[in-house]
């Protein structure tokens, strides 16, 4: 009886798996298949007509490792900036009581709600204004802090004991050192899922980033596949190739952070 | 290799995450500093947003600045903008009244948007004056453009966009289905013709006569701007529910649903449709000028099999062609130099080198019909059976009729293309019972959607 | 002294950084954008206080009802599909013992690693009539007609639309839900079984209570991104609304009024008039879910 359930199970697992990956195992196939044989062959070509014709092609049309680049930096950048802003406001939330302080939650909460599309005009004409236009400090700057790991941290910095906040302030600590020396070490589940979120979105966003960056120099990783897809242009072989490259950086930081990122939620959600 | 890991994060107290961020950020932003800004101060920007204009301007700027004299030479910034972006920029930079593009190309479907507002506010200039000047052979521009297509980019009298191409359309079909089936292109004359070969060759499921687009306007539009119809006429007033177009879409919707359909749509454009033309699924298909290049590119297994004839008229003796949409070369009101842009634009579309070898790249026309001497034009081409696809394309530009832009156009086009998804299904439904007074609403209750908006417009 | 000070304005120093650039990249272009939301705008200076006319419209166009109804219904779905999927994952990989949980859970994870934009662009070819692997799939299982399109369909449109998101979503919540459940106390399921409550019971009275804030913090963010999509079905549809406009969604509503039609004003009072209505059902839904007050989750 235990073995047909678990038998049960596992094919559930099983099934579920297959529908999560279908789709991610035809990408890695039309990566590899020439242009005729796009629809030709549902899944893989025969071994002999595996090419690297898309991915040559791809590096031909767009100079690729700029926009691997400049994502990388982008991404990376923004993370670091977003962790230490919204560590630093999360703490404060979770550890303080201050003035102001259920204005400054409904604050945030307004800026989860509210759909971006309706500050891209203001928000692209005063980023002009700062001389910021084309250029990264403009493109992250609006985006420094991040609401959601401000809560995040919030909820995770609520479990500390304030026990060791108590011992620490009555060795001297300031308040940054209890931030920096108590509570961020023990965060650090938080702090690497946070990065893995951070990371994901800044380097899959698409509209800002198409708004504020001009010269194709600067171009992330989806502004310039998306040039391959267009009104006189598709090649969506190449399309593909870019778009499995594009995709494994972040795979790869998942599967090393992947520990990190259940233990950081697992903190997060547990209630006291 | 996880034990390093793990002793690695020992050592940082915040976690190896946020660490080795930290270095990717450094080390990335070191190759970026390192690449540098080749930021020449530009006299002139230019926007586009397609890929082969793209490429046919970096080819010709070259050119440009031996053109002018020495002592002025230029820095010319070419950026190619996303399609999908570019006139949001543009109206982002006209709007915060900075970082304006001296030129920019901006496509039919949104150039209407550009006009709108009292006219000495709109964001491009007047190029009427210009086009009025006479050249070394004592011509003008105005005449040397085909009327038609000025017509589409001009606004309460102002010529405000110089047209990029005419963009012609002919019908592209299998030669060797055709021979094989014993169907001679010439006696297809008109429609009737058309549709009664199509019955004959239309096998359900296995092979259709012509693919036409049965959930938005790609087809319709064209077609009805053939019968003398169109979305919007000369002074911006909405069509879509005129006799003309009622007429046009009863006699539409029956040739892609219901029983006696001869059309299917597999997909109107990109891989699928190409595939489905390479196949046999799809005999003919509606095809611009610019098309063929694509189909070139993407069906090489089919030179020499295709061929091109154009359009059954209406009725005998009518009009054999017809158009949809296009680009245009803007001049924007907040230029500095509109002399410099405006040889630049003139160099780039119609400088008459160029002339050749880009509709050998191409295959479109430009919009000027002096250029269309080039021998280029008349090459015969041996993946259309040896037709000479110019020579055939420049017959057809005459007959062109007009398209008038207009802010509305995209509603516009979502619109119809809702009537048309609607009668479609009514028209499977039901067949021809109740289907003209179906029509008939249908389309005046999606005008009356559109002119309640137009009449919001203060402008 | 010093101590005393930076003791007593630490908070405010830490919270600095969020309501500087709230302020900068927040709040004032917000209120740009509900000054504009009395005016229609067209461009370069084209400005025309008209009061409440833009809502007036905008109660009574039919598009914008469209719109509403198609939001309303994609919500619908995401709440009462995507989260039982997500629940139901996390409860299948939750059980002790289980081999392989890692890959298992980077597997149901690895779709939402791909991203909005490139997971439609993506699907864009997986339903393509008669040649999309979807399609193939489902002839093979159940003789779905090869021609059968997804995206050419007016209604078949939303449950293409469905699907691509539980996809892409189910996984990360999966996550979030997964975390949870290993939080709550075994010793609790223990009570419960030496009381004899069999698993259905448990599930109720332990495993729900047990993670009903993190539930209720992924049931709010769930619907409010619903109530925000836009880039999923605009490119899957390759910016269009698709056939008879059933890709149409408020925030699509208001990309195209605002910047394709070039009517800033109009799609700032859409845009407000979209946010006092989530902001509304995120209240109401952290109301009856028993968390009135601004510590969320």
């Amino acid at each position: 009886m235990r073995l047909v359930r678990l038998l049960l199970l596992y094919t559930c697992l099983v099934i579920a798996s297959v529908v999560m990956l279908v789709p991610l195992v035809w990408l890695i196939a039309a990566a590899f298949k020439q242009g005729e044989d796009f629809f030709v062959y549902d899944f893989f070509p025969p071994p002999g007509r595996l090419s690297l014709n898309n991915f040559r092609s791809l590096f031909d049309q767009l100079p690729f490792l700029s926009f691997l680049v400049n994502s990388l930096f982008v991404s990376s950048t923004t993370v670091v900036i977003q962790l230490a802003f919204s560590s630093l406001g999360g703490f404060a939330l979770a550890k303080y009581e201050f003035r102001g302080k259920r204005a400054v939650m409904f604050l945030m909460l307004s800026t989860l709600v509210i759909p971006p599309e309706v500050l891209l005009a203001p928000l692209y004409e005063l980023i002009y204004r700062l001389g910021l236009m084309d250029s990264y400090r403009g493109l992250i700057a609006p985006h420094a802090v991040s609401v959601f790991g401000m809560f995040l941290f919030a909820q995770s910095m609520k479990q500390v004991p304030d026990d060791l906040l108590l011992a620490g302030r009555v060795d001297g600590c300031t308040e940054f050192g209890l931030y920096w020396r108590v509570v961020m070490p023990v965060s650090r589940p938080m702090i690497g899922a946070f990065c893995l979120i951070a990371f994901m979105s800044s380097w899959n966003s698409f509209i800002w980033p198409l708004i504020v960056l001009h010269s194709q120099d600067n171009f992330t990783l989806p502004l310039g596949l998306n040039q391959m897809v267009g009104v006189y242009k598709e090649d969506y072989g190449a399309l593909m190739a870019g778009t499995l490259l594009s995709v494994l950086p972040v795979a790869v930081l998942f599967f090393a952070l992947q520990k990190e990122f259940v233990a950081g939620l697992t903190t997060g959600a547990v209630k006291g | 290799m996880s034990r390093w890991l793990d002793k690695l994060s020992g050592v940082i107290p915040i976690g190896l995450a946020p660490a080795v961020l930290l270095v990717i950020a450094v080390v990335a932003g070191g190759v970026v500093l390192a690449r540098g800004k080749t930021q020449e101060r530009a006299d002139i920007t230019v926007w586009t947003f397609s890929n082969t204009h793209y490429d046919t301007f970096k080819q010709t700027v070259p050119g440009f600045r031996r053109h002018m004299s020495p002592e002025s030479i230029p820095g010319i910034d070419l950026q190619l903008v996303h399609y999908r972006v570019l006139d949001r920029r543009l109206r982002s930079t006209m709007w915060a009244g900075m970082d304006v593009p001296d030129l920019v190309e901006v496509n039919f479907n949104r150039a209407g948007t550009f006009f709108r507002g009292p006219v000495d506010q709109v964001g491009f200039i007047d190029l009427t004056p210009y086009l009025q000047r006479k050249d070394d052979a004592g011509q003008t521009y105005l005449e040397r453009i085909l009327p038609s297509r000025l017509a589409a980019y001009t606004d309460r009298g102002r010529v405000f966009g110089l047209p990029h191409d005419v963009h012609p359309y002919a019908i592209a079909y299998r030669r060797d289905i055709f021979e094989a089936e014993g169907i001679d292109p010439e006696s297809l004359e008109t429609w009737e013709d058309f549709i009664e070969a199509g019955q004959k060759l239309t096998i359900p499921d296995k092979q259709y006569m012509l693919q036409l687009d049965d959930t938005g306007v790609l087809s319709f539009e064209a077609l009805l701007l053939q019968r003398g119809g169109g979305f919007f006429d000369s002074g911006g007033a909405l069509t879509i529910d005129n006799e003309t177009a009622v007429q046009s879409m009863l006699w539409f919707v029956p040739l892609v649903a219901g029983p006696q359909r001869i059309s299917d749509n597999p997909a109107a454009q990109g891989q699928a449709f190409y595939k489905a033309v390479g196949d046999g699924y799809i005999v003919c298909f509606l095809c611009p000028d610019w098309l063929t290049k694509k189909i070139e590119m993407n069906l090489p297994q089919l030179a020499g099999k295709l061929a091109l004839m154009p359009i059954p008229a209406v009725t005998p003796g009518g009009r054999r062609t017809t158009v949809r949409s296009g680009t245009m070369f803007g001049i924007t009101a907040d230029t500095p130099d509109p002399e410099l842009a405006w040889e630049l634009a003139t160099y780039l579309y119609f400088d008459p080198d160029q002339v050749g070898p880009r509709f050998r790249q191409t295959n479109t026309l430009p919009a000027n019909r002096d250029a269309w001497e080039d021998p280029a034009f008349q090459e015969p081409r041996a993946y259309w059976s040896n037709q000479s696809i110019g020579e055939l394309y420049i017959n057809l530009a005459d007959q062109a009729p007009t398209q008038y832009s207009s802010p509305f156009q995209e509603q516009a086009a979502a619109k119809v293309g809702q009537v048309i998804a609607g009668a479609c299904a009514y028209y499977r439904q039901h067949g021809d019972v109740g289907f003209e007074a179906y029509v008939r609403k249908s389309l005046r209750d999606q005008a009356k959607a559109v002119r309640n908006q137009i009449q919001r417009n203060p402008f | 002294m010093w101590y005393r000070i930076q003791s007593r304005y630490a908070p405010y120093l830490f919270i600095s950084p969020f309501l500087l650039l709230f302020a900068l990249f927040w709040a004032y272009p917000l209120t740009q954008s509900l000054r504009l939301s009395f005016y229609a705008t067209s461009g370069p200076g084209s400005q025309v206080y008209i009061g409440l006319d833009n809502f007036r419209f905008l109660l009574s166009d039919p598009d914008f009802h469209l719109a509403v109804w198609n939001t309303l219904i994609y919500a619908l779905f995401v709440v009462v599909v995507q989260l039982p999927l997500s629940l139901g994952l996390a409860v299948l990989l939750n059980r002790p013992g289980l081999r392989l949980r890692n890959v298992f859970r980077f597997v149901f994870f690895s779709p939402h690693l791909m991203g909005t934009v490139f997971a439609s662009v993506l699907f864009g070819l997986i339903f393509a009539p008669r040649f999309g692997v979807f399609n193939r799939v489902l002839h093979l299982m159940v003789g779905l007609p090869m021609n059968t399109r997804w995206l050419g369909d007016a209604d078949l449109v939303m449950p293409a639309i469905i699907i691509l998101s539980l996809w892409l979503n189910v996984g990360f919540y999966m996550i979030y839900l997964l975390a949870a459940l290993q939080g709550v106390r075994q010793d609790l399921y223990e009570a419960a079984r030496v009381d004899g409550a069999g698993p259905w019971v448990r599930f109720r009275h332990v495993t729900l209570p047990g993670i009903w804030p993190v539930l209720l913090f992924v049931m709010v963010i769930s619907t409010i991104g619903a109530f925000r999509v836009f880039e999923l079905p605009w490119l899957l549809l390759q910016s269009t609304t698709g056939p008879d406009q059933s890709g149409l969604f408020i925030v699509t509503y208001l990309y195209q009024n605002g910047f394709e039609a070039a009517d800033l004003g109009y799609a700032s009072a859409i845009g407000w008039l979209l946010t006092a209505g989530v902001m509304l059902l995120t209240l109401v839904q952290l109301r009856l879910g028993g968390l009135g007050r601004g510590g969320e989750s």
